[in-house]
C-alpha cells in the first residue's frame, strides 16, 4: 500500500514527458559546440583520418545512444515510474531507461551494446541519464565523430514548455577527449496524431557500392 | 527552425559551370533546394558538390523505400540520340510520407526535370536537391501542403 502511494507521489511529482517528439538535426557536433571537441592526440589522429563512407549507419549499424537524439527521425518516449523507454525511428531501435534504481551491469563494459546501458534518475524536474558500455564502433554524429568503448555519456532532460524538451548531452571520453564538454539541443512534441514509422535501413539500401569516402570530408557537413 | 529543418529545405545558390552535354544547360544561376537531410551517411561519402547536375526526362520508375527514395528518369541526348537512365536518390520516405507526399506524386511517365549532385563514383547516380513536374509544380520538397 505504501508502495503503491509513493509509486503514485513519484508520479505527480515527477513531470510528464510521454509523447511523439522531433529531433533537433545535428549532422556535425562540432557546429553544435562551436569547434572541434578537445581532441586527445589520438582523438584528433582520428578526426584527421576518418572516413565518412564508414559510417556504420551507412551500413545500417545500429545509431548509437546520443546520435539518436540528433538524428533527422522522430522518437516516442514512453515513460513509466520505473522504467523510460525512447523509441527511435532511426534504424528502428530504442533505449531503455532503467529508473528502478538497478546498477549497470558489472560486465557491461565486457559486454558493449550500440545503444548502450543507461540508469536513470531525477534531479527536481530533470531527468538524468546516466549511460555506460557503448559500443565503440558508433559514431557520435554524420560527421564522424568517434568515440572509445570508455565514453561515459550523461544526458539531462527537461520540460522549457509543454511542447519543447531541452536536452544537454555530455561526452566524457578520456580516450578522445582531454575534458567532457556539452552541447544542448531541443526537442519539440510532434502532433497527437503523429506516429512512428518503420525505417526498414536494409530495405533498398543501395547506397554502400557508392560510397567513395572523403579522408577529409568533415568540412563538407558544415555546408 | 531546427524542427522544421529537417523535413523541410533550404535555398542554396549554385552557378552551374558551362557542360558537355547540351541538355544539361550552360551557365546558369540556378536555385536548388538544399540536400535532403537523412542521417544515413554523409552526403560527402557519395555525392560531389563540385558537379551540380541538371536534366529533363520521363519518369521509368520509383522506389518508395526506406533508407531513400530512388526514381528513374530516361534523359535523351538530342544530338546523338542516346538514352541516358538516371537513378536518382531522394530523402527517406517517411519524411517525405509525414510531409504530405505520396507515392502518386511523382508517377512512371511523368516529365520532370531534375537538379541535384553527381555521384563521386562516376555512375549515372545522383543526389535530388529539387524535382519539378511539367506543370511547374515541385515534389518532395518542403511539405505537400504548404501554401
Amino acid at each position: 500500500m505504501l508502495t503503491v502511494l509513493l509509486l503514485t507521489l513519484l508520479q505527480v511529482s515527477t513531470p510528464d514527458f510521454n509523447g511523439f517528439w522531433t529531433n533537433q538535426y545535428t549532422p556535425d557536433l562540432a557546429q553544435a559546440f562551436g569547434k572541434q571537441p578537445p581532441f586527445t592526440p589520438h582523438g584528433a589522429q582520428r578526426w584527421k583520418d576518418v572516413d565518412t563512407k564508414d559510417d556504420p549507419t551507412a551500413v545500417c549499424l545500429p545509431v548509437g545512444p546520443s546520435r539518436a537524439f540528433t538524428a533527422p527521425f522522430p522518437f516516442q518516449l514512453v515513460q513509466t515510474p520505473k522504467l523510460i523507454a525512447f523509441m527511435f525511428e532511426y534504424q528502428t531501435i530504442y533505449r531503455m531507461i532503467y529508473m528502478d534504481g538497478r546498477p549497470h551491469p558489472p560486465d557491461i563494459m565486457e559486454y558493449p551494446e550500440f545503444m548502450g546501458h543507461s540508469i536513470g534518475r531525477w534531479e527536481g524536474d530533470t531527468l538524468v541519464i546516466d549511460t555506460i558500455g557503448i559500443n565503440e564502433r558508433s559514431w557520435l554524429d554524420t560527421a564522424g565523430h568517434e568515440h572509445s568503448g570508455k565514453l561515459h555519456l550523461t544526458e539531462r532532460i527537461r520540460k522549457l514548455d509543454d511542447n519543447r524538451l531541452e536536452y544537454k548531452v555530455t561526452f566524457d571520453d578520456p580516450v578522445f577527449f582531454t575534458e567532457p564538454w556539452s552541447l544542448t539541443r531541443t526537442f519539440t512534441r510532434g502532433k497527437d496524431t503523429d506516429r512512428i514509422m518503420t525505417y526498414s535501413c536494409n530495405e533498398n539500401n543501395k547506397d554502400v557500392p557508392h560510397l567513395v569516402g572523403n579522408k577529409k570530408a568533415p568540412e563538407e557537413e558544415k555546408k | 527552425m531546427w524542427g522544421k529543418t529537417i523535413t523541410s529545405f533550404g535555398v542554396t545558390a549554385i552557378i552551374c559551370s558551362t557542360m558537355k552535354r547540351p541538355w544539361l544547360g550552360v551557365l546558369a544561376l540556378v536555385v536548388l533546394a538544399a540536400t535532403p537531410a537523412t542521417g544515413h551517411h554523409s552526403f560527402a561519402a557519395q555525392f560531389d558538390r563540385s558537379k551540380p547536375i541538371k536534366f529533363t526526362g520521363k519518369v521509368t520508375k520509383l522506389e518508395w523505400m526506406n533508407p531513400h527514395i530512388y526514381f528513374y528518369v530516361d534523359v535523351k541526348d538530342e544530338a546523338t540520340g542516346k538514352v541516358i537512365n538516371y537513378a536518382c536518390e531522394g530523402t527517406a520516405p517517411n519524411t517525405l510520407y509525414r510531409n504530405g507526399w505520396r507515392k502518386e506524386s511523382l508517377k512512371e511517365g511523368d516529365i520532370v526535370t531534375v537538379e541535384g549532385w553527381r555521384a563521386k563514383d562516376g555512375t549515372n547516380l545522383m543526389n535530388a536537391g529539387s524535382v519539378v513536374l511539367a506543370d511547374g509544380k515541385r515534389v518532395f520538397s518542403g511539405s505537400a501542403t504548404a501554401p
